[in-house]
């Protein structure tokens, strides 16, 4: 019981990280991206591509993977999903629909349908913890670097003007254009933010667990999850829900666990849709 | 209004209505002559079954603004009543397809009762997630199987020609039913509820009674529809029956063939069926060109082909619109 806690509270660090780019998007663009799940996957290839083809450590591939991911992000939001959301959210949201069967169909064309996965030299140490279990040290180093990037991202979002602008045009979009803030441009770095935060996550994941080109949607259900729980936007609430999302699924067990973390997730959006931590 | 412009409008209208008996009347002929080839057979029943599951889809994100990402849930859930009745109680194949809509039917009420106080993206992600907690209960439920998949059992099998006449009754019976519900007045509170809920709200459209006849009637049918698919299929397994490959099919047949017409996802299944059947050389290739298209499409078309044709040229076999003379 003692272990399960403990993997589930370090689970939570991780799905707060594969949560925290959707609810970015969410908040700010008010754009549901469905394919949020498929870049995670995305990301994880590329490190494995980069870490087998540079002999590099899976973690420092980061240093390639999250400048690319938000390039990728910066683009598609001004090239193609701007455009859209003249015309409402649902052309917008069905286009990610589009483009995640494209990236799960490419990976699949590209990489087969095997599994793969990260390997990190610390892979099976643990710390023991006397008659309590163990702390897995990939694991906690995972959670610790998802907690540290949505410390970041706050502190981002917060101190500087850019961060500054992008609280703004998620707050009231005409008043932030008055204000002088380029509307567009801020939702482009948003969703490179959000990429890139995908980035991590697509390395962590791909660290404790296997990967297929199809693990995509399963990630996209854990960051509706944690969007859901924690309320659109809210940072604190996404951490709060990670927790919850992990001890939920890591208390049912193999068989029941992602069921539980759907039912949870259901009950949620039934109760209370706004979250738990809405402004 | 002048009287020459009615009767040359009506006169347009039978015309265009003979052509449309006259070709599925051909439709039945042919079939039940067995003058198809199996091949054909079996791409006319896909296409018929997609017309079905397109058009209820349509009759919700269309029509009444509800977008659900899970009909899989609604097809799954009858293709395994399908396998249930006829190979673990041994009864008629008919029996499990209709069971097989009674409970998509039941199911749609009863998510109906907490997916209904969401609206817009909550509602579309709330049916997905649905139907991927489905699959999940389904990899590990013993009574079907696990994820070891279950066969439909009837003794003598339902040929193709078969099964094909009761794919094309289902989509033109579908069809009938949307229209004529379109048609009505509960259709009129549909478009209105769509365009603005509180306006609707306002002025008397009973939307909970309306959004839940729309839900349960989809569900009904797409449930059937997936059974007939089963049933031609002979076998099903989680990852299949309740697989987003569904859902991908149908967005792409109602978005590529016009989103909020009826003639849209006749058009678009056809073209889906073609394209998937000229893709099947790629395997591979197929769902990334079918996601760009589709993309290029909602960019390019935003009303889809149906729906460009109807704005440019003013041309509609089935108008759901309502004019002065009716």
């Amino acid at each position: 019981m003692a272990q399960q806690l403990i993997n589930g509270i370090l689970l939570g660090g991780v799905y707060a990280l594969v949560g925290v780019g959707m609810t970015m998007i969410f908040g700010i663009v008010q754009l549901t991206n469905l394919a949020h799940g498929e870049f995670i996957i995305l990301a994880a290839y590329l490190s494995s591509v980069i870490s087998v083809g540079l002999g590099l450590s899976p973690l420092l591939t980061l240093i390639i993977t999250v400048p690319l991911m938000f390039v990728i992000g910066y683009i598609l939001q001004n090239v193609l999903i701007n455009k859209l959301m003249e015309r409402g959210s649902e052309p917008a949201l069905l286009v990610t629909f589009g483009l995640s069967i494209i990236i799960q169909n490419a990976l699949l064309l590209i990489f087969s349908a095997d599994a793969n996965r990260l390997i990190v030299s610390f892979q099976a140490l643990s710390i023991p913890l006397g008659g309590m279990g163990r702390i897995p040290v990939l694991n906690l180093v995972v959670c610790l670097i998802g907690i540290a990037t949505l410390f970041v991202l706050n502190l981002f979002l917060k101190k500087t003007y850019i961060g500054r602008s992008i609280r703004a045009t998620s707050d009231d979009k005409v008043a932030a254009a008055l204000m002088g803030v380029n509307v567009k441009q801020t939702y482009g770095i948003a969703m490179g933010l959000a990429l890139a935060t995908a980035a991590i996550a697509g390395t962590m994941v791909g660290m404790i667990y296997p990967f297929y080109p199809s693990t995509g949607s399963g990630y996209l259900i854990i960051a509706f999850g944690v969007v859901v729980i924690g309320g659109m936007g809210s940072i604190t609430g996404t951490l709060v829900a990670g927790f919850i999302f992990g001890l939920a699924q890591v208390l049912g067990g193999s068989n029941y666990g992602l069921l539980i973390g759907y039912l949870v997730l259901i009950v949620m959006l039934a109760v209370r849709p706004q979250g738990l931590f809405a402004k | 209004m002048n009287k020459t412009k009615v009767t040359k409008k009506t006169g347009k209208k039978i015309l265009r209505f003979g052509v449309l008996v006259v070709l599925i009347v051909l439709l039945y002929v042919l079939g039940l002559a067995g003058l198809f080839s199996t091949n054909a057979m079996r791409i006319l029943l896909n296409i018929a079954l997609y017309v079905t599951l397109g058009t209820m889809w349509n009759l919700m994100s269309g029509f009444t603004g509800m977008t659900s990402l899970g009909q899989q849930a609604f097809i799954g859930i009858a293709g395994y009543t399908l396998c249930v009745i006829t190979s673990t109680y041994n009864l008629p194949f008919w029996i499990g397809i209709v069971l097989g809509g009674l409970f998509s039917a039941i199911l749609a009420l009863l998510m109906s009762m907490v997916l209904f106080r969401m609206r817009g993206m909550y509602f579309a992600i709330a049916t997905w997630v649905t139907a991927e907690a489905l699959k999940t209960f389904f990899t590990s439920w013993k009574f079907v199987k696990m994820g070891a998949g279950m066969s439909v059992k009837a003794r003598p099998y339902p040929g193709v020609s078969l099964i094909y006449v009761i794919a094309l009754s289902l989509s033109i019976i579908a069809i009938l039913v949307v229209y004529s519900l379109l048609k009505s007045k509960t259709g009129l509170g549909l478009n209105a509820m769509r365009d603005d809920a509180d306006a609707a709200s306002s002025v008397g459209v009973n939307i909970f009674r309306s959004r839940l006849l729309c839900f349960v009637v989809s569900g009904f049918f797409t449930g059937i529809a997936g059974a007939i698919f089963y049933l031609n299929r002979g076998s099903i397994f989680p990852s299949g029956g309740f697989g987003t490959e569904w859902t991908v099919a149908i967005v792409f047949i109602v978005i590529i063939g016009g989103i909020g017409t009826i003639e849209g996802p006749i058009l678009g299944a056809i073209i889906y069926v073609a394209l998937s059947e000229y893709l099947s050389k790629y395997p591979g290739y197929s769902m990334i060109i079918l996601g760009f298209i589709a993309i290029v499409v909602i960019v390019a078309l935003p009303y889809g082909i149906a729906g460009t044709i109807e704005r440019k040229l003013n041309l509609t076999v089935f108008s759901t619109r309502r004019t002065l003379e009716g």
